[in-house]
């Protein structure tokens, strides 16, 4: 045999067992949910094989005439998740940016550590610091507790099931998200430039808006849009935190395929969240070319 | 300088957020007061006791019911679950990431590309799908459906943690091994197995953790006897907040701590 005949067939024993699985496990399952997409709900759960064409229609709020009328609920939950990922993003961001800042400049040895404690808490169990919150924010919690002390307030107020509520246990799910794209593009800073814009008199305000934000852009960008697609489509922490109060489109989903049994539509509820996804990275991939290419 | 004196403060509260609330959970499950749970009422091991199934001084009102032995079945199947996923995963994993790295094939670029998208895509559409798949194909969901659903994200992260230790391999050794008359497999056993040896048990511990922790795709298609521990906790916490999970949550942390700080002081060390 020769040498080249001989690396096909070890190329092939690699990879024929893996793509195999992934075919029939990851892939087919994904063109089934296309196709689900566009089927009829059967009357009673499952599907039946037939187009129907109001799935999507229906997320606008188009109605099937003979039992809806027109309600844009599901559209106003998809916006209303669209918001709180957002300010998610945004909160994520606020809050680390300081802090990779102030990483970034520490010396090598407690900088490891540093960045060993932050992406520490990624691997904490998902559950687990949601419960936490859920020990904070309740009407006994801590948090009202400690309001009540201070003599800020003198019942309990309303924390839990409000969007407050969700957008605090996101930001505290993905802050790792965030920091870690962040905190490459910071700890990349030209320390030279920072200075050469001292040297030339601008303020500490000049310098920032107009040397260290634009240098930290990419890594600005990278953090948001790995921040945003887990937040969009998340329905723990809505459902923890959130209650029946904050519904999200992760919730609506869950719900079509758990209790309403309306799978055609709780996939094309799926479709719509991998293409804001999709759309998501491809602006970021635009972006991050034209950062390459000055 | 006064802004660098801030920062640091602000840095130090910034670790408060990150901790404070796990710390709360920690020092709360020694907590003796069993009607509210907020107030501290002295230090007590019963909770602890409670979910190892061991005798306790907690008076039960009758409405209580134990879920202890849900709970050890949940433990039990999460192991199961955890270690098969994570057997599989590494293989395929390391298998695709060897292929991608060291062979040159057209498809090459297709492959790097799908093993990102289970990584990035949200977990309720792989959930979802999955569902689907295996009801349309009449597979009853149960502990099996779980395990291979989960793979099909985990090779992903093992295929990415080996593709890294790959390339910063140095090629040239495989190319004297081979020059040196040893046939491509012993070249594999004795080259680049070891070589990637690091990589491989990185990416077995990662894809371990997160097989522990998954919810949301496990969530769509675990059977309904098969609960996983995650999932246990969510149906407790769905039922009502009891103390007994400050407890499990504490000893879970400690795991995932114990096993995520050795993962990461193996990778600090190889540099």
């Amino acid at each position: 045999m020769s040498l080249r005949t001989r690396r096909t067939w070890s190329l092939l024993g690699l990879l024929t067992a893996p793509s195999a699985f992934l075919l029939c496990f990851f892939l087919c399952p994904l063109v089934l949910m296309l196709i689900y997409s566009f089927l009829t709900p059967g009357l009673y759960g499952g599907v039946e094989w037939e187009f129907f064409h109001l799935n999507y229609g229906r997320i606008l709020g188009w109605a099937d005439t003979k039992y809806e009328r027109f309600d844009p609920v599901f559209l106003i939950i998809f916006l209303r998740s669209l918001r709180l990922a957002a300010l998610t993003v945004l909160t994520c961001l606020v809050i680390s940016y300081p802090a990779a800042f102030w990483i970034s400049r520490m010396p090598p040895a407690r900088r490891n550590f540093a960045l060993f404690l932050v992406t520490l808490p990624f691997f904490v169990s998902l559950i687990v610091r949601l419960f936490a919150w859920v020990l904070i924010l309740r009407p006994t919690g801590f948090l009202n507790q400690g309001l009540m002390g201070v003599g800020l307030t003198s019942e309990p107020l309303e924390f839990l099931y409000t969007d407050f509520a969700v957008v605090v246990g996101m930001t505290y799910v993905f802050i790792p998200f965030t920091f870690l794209p962040l905190y490459a593009s910071i700890e990349k800073l030209d320390t030279a430039q920072i200075e050469a814009s001292f040297d030339l008199g601008a303020t500490r305000v000049q310098t920032f808006g107009k040397v260290i934000l634009p240098a930290t852009l990419p890594g600005i960008a990278a953090g948001a849009v790995i921040t945003f697609i887990p937040a969009l489509g998340n329905f723990i922490v809505p459902s923890v935190l959130g209650g029946a109060k904050v519904v999200m489109i992760g919730n609506l989903i869950e719900q079509q395929f758990l209790s309403a049994r309306n799978w055609p539509f709780g996939s094309a509820l799926a479709m719509l969240v991998m293409a804001a996804v999709l759309v998501l990275l491809i602006v970021q991939l635009r972006l991050a070319r034209r950062q390459d290419v000055p | 300088m006064k802004l660098t004196r801030l920062l640091t403060l602000y840095g130090i509260a910034f670790f408060a957020f990150i901790y404070a609330p796990i710390a709360l959970v920690m020092v709360y499950s020694f907590n003796a007061n069993p009607v509210n749970m907020m107030i501290w009422d002295g230090f007590t091991l019963d909770w602890y006791r409670l979910i190892f199934g061991m005798e306790t001084g907690i008076t039960e009102s009758s409405t209580y019911i134990d879920s202890t032995p849900q709970l050890h079945a949940a433990v039990r199947t999460s192991f199961v679950v955890a270690f098969s996923t994570t057997a599989i995963s590494t293989v395929f994993g390391t298998a695709l990431a060897l292929a991608v790295a060291r062979y040159r094939f057209r498809l090459a670029g297709f492959y790097r590309v799908l093993l990102l998208v289970p990584m990035i895509m949200p977990d309720i559409v792989l959930g979802i799908a999955l569902l689907i798949f295996f009801i349309t194909i009449g597979m009853n969901l149960s502990v099996l459906t779980i395990i291979v659903g989960q793979c099909t994200f985990l090779i992903s992260y093992v295929f990415v943690t080996v593709s890294a230790r790959l390339a910063h391999m140095d090629v040239s050794v495989e190319e004297a091994s081979a020059d040196l008359g040893a046939t491509p497999f012993a070249t594999f056993r004795k080259v680049t197995l070891p070589s990637i040896a690091p990589g491989v048990f990185g990416g077995a511990l990662l894809a371990f953790i997160i097989s522990m922790d998954d919810l949301v795709i496990t969530y769509f298609i675990a059977g309904t006897g098969d609960t996983t521990l995650p999932i246990h906790i969510w149906g407790m916490l769905r039922r009502g907040i009891k103390p007994e999970i400050n407890a499990i949550a504490t000893l879970m942390l400690l795991a995932t701590i114990v096993i995520a700080g050795l993962g990461l002081y193996l990778r600090s060390r190889q540099k």
